[in-house]
């Protein structure tokens, strides 16, 4: 179970707020929405919120005479592992030292801190605006006085040959699918219900990636572990393994209720020994 | 379960770099046996302007060739009188996302040549968010679905398909899996059957999204096209495969339209709403070819 942070409330952090960055000045009334009112806000693309267990988000516009507005999106999550977890679905971007992980692309600067995911966004990249919103991110990032744990999932993942900018984490099927297409069905019984870290590893044998799913008892792990045998590995060999039609190797292995997914390993031995490795970390 | 695509079936047909995308998706059969479907892509380069406009009369222009091609027709209105009837109650379904609505030249360019075929001015409307407590929309004989399209987070792609979530009133049931249960929406009695026409608007197509606004100039091009067809599946999965290659080529590498678009493929395989395989596919190009991407 994710600890609940003790940060404050939505409110303490709007009423700390800048009124004024820069050349921009907020605009009019600040507004929340909750995990049903956000399609209002930002129609189907609120699901990936809710995905993260999303409370609650304040948006707040700044505008200049001459400027993109600049809109700021706070979003509260019941841990600080959606809020990481939210990080890292969409971490593509120049890194910067901004909470406790930040990224700026094209207009658009993301970062987490404690259970808070803060969206900044001008609608035209400008120089100034990016200049804004790098100043706004930082006043933002200071009012949220602690820094949450990261999943303790993670640190099932070995460390050696982890490519640290492939992680992610999350709960839900189509969040997998996102990152990794694995089936058009939910043939991991992934859910709300689940915690999942998807990582990419560059070893000297070869290259692999790994998925780690925690079920609520093994029992439901287990199931999984069928299903996916059945569906996705129907050839697997009795240690769980099999050479998919480009040559490499996918194993699965459960332990209580951890299922281990080697996927697409450079050779049989990358596979067999990663899911050792993790399945033993359980015992 | 339904039918399981797993992405070995993408390495099987040889298209493991296409895995999350739709081209070279495994088939499992179509719902309902279809014959080919036509697709007309029209481009011109001068539909925008130097300033970012829109070029009214160029659209039109665009419109009309894509329409007489599509059917066949020597004239534009001749074209329209096989859409529509003069005692047709048209809705014409229309797209308001700020960043990238449909344009408000191409909604009045339909419009007007829906007038012309003889459709009274008070049985014709234009919506997109109020399509279940508009009156025309209510009473409706027949749709016209337009739409830009553009990357979606949780879609893949907003495509034509989806551009009927408006005809529920909780959009969010049809969220599950990456949206893939749309083509449902379009069984609806207030839907089913009347979709004369789709144009899918790919005059600034956008590529690509950050964050949950999903939106960035710098992700918009000026294909300057537009994506006419009677099929829904087909004129989204043609729009598709270009979004793809320009992502391809805008990245430097292989960038899957992710989530993969199972909405496109369940609306051919499971809702017979049309085809969405290239070889089921006839797309007739008109206009300009520069970086066509098909």
């Amino acid at each position: 179970m994710a600890p609940m942070s003790e940060a404050g409330p939505l409110e303490e952090l709007q009423h700390a707020l800048p009124e004024k960055v820069m050349t921009w000045s907020k605009a009019e009334e600040d507004q929340f929405y909750d995990s049903q009112s956000i399609f209002d806000y930002i129609d189907g693309a609120g699901e990936v919120y809710r995905a993260y267990n999303m409370q609650r988000c304040l948006s707040r516009r700044y505008v200049t005479p001459e400027g993109p507005v600049i809109i700021l999106d706070l979003f509260e999550m019941v841990s600080s592992y959606d809020a990481f977890g939210l990080f890292t679905h969409d971490p593509d971007g120049d890194v910067l030292a901004i909470g406790q992980g930040a990224v700026y692309r094209s207009g658009w600067l993301g970062f987490w801190k404690d259970r808070f995911f803060v969206s900044l966004y001008a609608d035209d990249d400008t120089e100034a605006a990016k200049q804004a919103l790098f100043e706004l991110a930082g006043k933002v990032a200071s009012l949220i006085k602690k820094e949450g744990p990261k999943p303790q999932i993670l640190s099932r993942l070995p460390k050696k040959g982890l490519q640290a900018a492939s992680v992610r984490y999350f709960h839900d099927h189509p969040v997998l699918n996102r990152h990794y297409f694995i089936s058009t069905e939910n043939i991991l019984r992934l859910g709300s219900w689940t915690e999942a870290v998807l990582a990419a590893y560059q070893l000297k044998e070869g290259a692999t990636q790994i998925l780690l799913v925690m079920y609520p008892d093994a029992e439901k792990a287990k199931e999984a572990n069928s299903s996916f045998l059945k569906h996705y590995l129907p050839d697997a060999d009795p240690s769980g393994m099999a050479t998919l039609e480009n040559k490499k190797w996918c194993g699965a292995s459960v332990k209580g209720p951890l299922l281990a997914i080697v996927l697409e390993a450079d050779s049989r031995e990358i596979a067999a020994s990663l899911l050792a490795g993790l399945i033993g970390k359980d015992k | 379960m339904e039918t399981v695509i797993t992405r070995r079936d993408f390495l099987k047909v040889g298209a493991a770099a296409a895995v999350g995308g739709l081209a070279g998706l495994p088939h499992t059969g179509s719902a309902k046996a279809i014959g080919k479907s036509r697709v007309v892509l029209v481009r011109n380069k001068d539909v925008i302007a130097g300033s970012g406009s829109i070029r009214a009369e160029i659209l039109e222009q665009m419109l009309d060739q894509a329409m007489t091609t599509l059917l066949g027709t020597p004239d534009p209105v001749s074209a329209w009188e096989q859409v529509v009837k003069p005692e047709d109650v048209v809705g014409i379904k229309s797209n308001a996302w700020y960043q990238l609505p449909t344009p408000h030249s191409l909604e009045a360019a339909i419009q007007g040549r829906l007038l012309q075929v003889g459709v009274k001015k008070e049985d014709a409307s234009v919506d997109d968010r109020g399509v279940l407590s508009n009156p025309v929309f209510q009473r409706a004989t027949a749709l016209i679905n337009t739409r830009p399209m553009r990357t979606h987070y949780w879609s893949g792609l907003g495509t034509l398909l989806k551009n009927y979530i408006m005809f529920t009133p909780r959009p969010s049931d049809y969220h599950a899996n990456a949206c893939e249960n749309l083509g449902a929406l379009w069984h609806f009695p207030q839907v089913e059957g009347k979709t004369r026409l789709n144009i899918l608007v790919m005059l600034t197509p956008q590529f690509h999204g950050v964050g949950p606004h999903s939106f960035s100039k710098e992700y918009l091009w000026n294909y300057c096209g537009l994506i006419l067809s009677t099929d829904p599946v087909s004129a989204d999965a043609t729009g598709a495969s270009i979004i793809q290659k320009k992502r391809d080529a805008f990245f430097g590498a292989r960038k899957p339209i992710s989530p993969p678009l199972n909405h496109i493929t369940a609306a051919d395989t499971r809702f017979g709403l049309g085809n969405s395989r290239p070889e089921m596919i006839e797309v007739i190009k008109m206009g300009w070819e520069e970086s066509i991407l098909i």
